[in-house]
């Protein structure tokens, strides 16, 4: 039986449309929690500007914890959650709850080590002028990661393209999906081909526009 | 991989050869890897128990994919499998170009509706949202159940393969949506219908028989599971066995009442299989 195309482009087009719902809203979140994340992370660590044993502790625990979960198992255990935040646990909205927790906690972690590249120099300097804990982060600390920061933001959000061919599981559908529901598991090699393909160019296009900006920032 | 085949194959020569001297003057134990999915595992238990007494040694290999089985069956890592529809495996080997065989029929799954919003397929209101199975055997025979309880039509020539693009005709706007298959009893929650394979809604409790709203019936011959053998050995008298003893009373029993229904026991020589395409 041969492919029927024409019914293909209407479905890539969806699915893109969904692919980039998914990743957009969710990489969003994901920083909103997860630049906080690193920043506790840092200023509560040893020798941090706040240090406290207990609240880097149990979150350094907390983020071991979902970064160890696999990915398809997170959806399924979250369910609930998911349900009671976005009202449902099947479509692609209801995707957005597991791939954001899924990649908050890994942006999280990558901002962490973009901030303790800061040289600790920096920071010294800072408190000797006078600078309050709040001015520190905010003018000296994220400043001075910024272009690492973005560059790693970048790899987090290839990482999330690649977890949103996951969320096809929940039927929240996505050109990931679609080269695993037509290319791998009907073996229609064009549909592969072509979804492959746009996943490619998706990648390099975050990561040339990462290298841009984190260029750009350097270079300030 | 490769090696670590090579090292166990040589393993198991080794072991044989110790099993056909311990046993000299009658015949020598033959060792057959079979390939299956959790949810057959304590029928081939049982099955491992009879084919001792006969000299057979049955080693079960586990696979958690409905791909891989058969693959590995082709390259020679397992004897045989026992997993699939014999619509799937025309289909994969096919598609494949494998040179694998049927050798006999195993049991069937009928496929059901279930709900916990309705009790009658009648009852689903326009535009509830129904979640099917997504792989693409079980999302052929989905929209074929759903055509037979009424509620969908496909498009004309519609044998099961391809996906959503074959619906004709959904008069009560009916949102499918595809999931992954162990994901169907999950969604009972979030929408009116999920139609669930067999195995799938056992292992998530529920009960095939009472709890679906819509079944198939048995005598739907392309969802027939099979065991499958290289094309090379489908005469080989060691695999013949062992078709035999699954057929054997023992067997159907146990699938009877391990399964509570849910599997319904086939013990019909592969030719019974042969017009399935019309019974579709």
């Amino acid at each position: 039986m041969a492919f029927d195309w024409s019914w293909f482009w209407p479905q890539f087009f969806t699915a893109m449309g969904q692919t980039l719902y998914m990743v957009a809203v969710s990489l969003l979140i994901s920083i909103i929690i997860g630049i906080p994340v690193g920043v506790i992370l840092v200023i509560t660590r040893e020798n941090g500007i706040w240090e406290n044993k207990w609240i880097f502790n149990i979150l350094n625990v907390i983020i071991n914890i979902f970064r160890s979960i696999p990915f398809i198992i997170l959806v399924v255990a979250i369910i609930p959650f998911t349900r009671w935040v976005v009202g449902t646990a099947i479509g692609t909205t209801a995707a957005i709850v597991p791939l954001v927790l899924y990649t908050a906690f890994y942006i999280g972690r990558l901002i962490e080590s973009s901030l303790l590249e800061v040289d600790k120099g920096t920071i010294e300097l800072a408190q000797s002028m006078g600078a309050t804990n709040w001015q520190i982060i905010w003018r000296f600390l994220l400043p001075e990661a910024k272009a690492s920061m973005v560059l790693n933001l970048t790899i987090a959000t290839i990482g999330l393209i690649g977890a949103s061919a996951m969320a096809g599981a929940v039927g929240a559908g996505g050109i990931g999906d679609l080269a695993i529901t037509y290319g791998y598991n009907q073996f229609q090699t064009g549909v592969m081909i072509v979804t492959v393909i746009t996943l490619v160019i998706f990648t390099q296009l975050v990561q040339t526009l990462g290298n841009f900006l984190s260029k750009k920032i350097r270079r300030k | 991989m490769k090696k670590f085949a090579i090292l166990l194959l040589g393993l198991i020569l080794v072991l044989a050869g110790c099993g056909a001297k311990n046993n000299s003057g009658s015949t020598s134990t033959k060792t057959i890897k079979v390939g299956t999915t959790t949810s057959e595992v304590p029928t081939w238990n049982l099955i491992q128990k009879l084919a001792k007494k006969k000299n057979i040694n049955i080693k079960i290999v586990r696979f958690d994919d409905y791909v891989q089985p058969n693959l590995a069956l082709s390259d020679g890592e397992i004897d045989i499998n026992a997993f699939q529809t014999v619509v799937y495996f025309d289909d994969f080997i096919k598609q494949r170009n494998l040179k694998l065989s049927a050798i006999g029929t195993t049991n069937i799954w009928p496929m059901g509706i279930y709900s916990k919003r309705y009790k009658k397929v009648s009852e689903v209101k326009d535009g509830d949202q129904v979640v099917i199975p997504k792989d693409p055997t079980n999302l052929g025979r989905a929209l074929l159940l759903l055509q037979k309880a009424g509620l969908i039509t496909t498009k004309k020539g519609f044998t099961g393969k391809g996906g959503l693009e074959n619906v004709a005709s959904n008069p009560k706007h009916l949102k499918i949506t595809a999931v992954d298959a162990a994901q169907t009893p999950r969604g009972l929650d979030d929408s009116a219908l999920a139609v669930i394979n067999c195995d799938m809604a056992i292992n998530a409790g529920l009960n095939p028989t009472n709890d679906s709203i819509f079944r198939e019936d048995a005598g739907n011959k392309a969802y027939i599971n099979i065991i499958a053998a290289r094309t090379k050995d489908k005469n080989d008298k060691t695999l013949k066995e062992i078709v035999n003893i699954y057929h054997s009373k023992e067997v159907s029993d146990f699938i009877k009442k391990h399964y509570k229904g849910a599997a319904v026991p086939v013990n019909k020589p592969v030719s019974y299989l042969k017009d399935y395409k019309q019974t579709q």
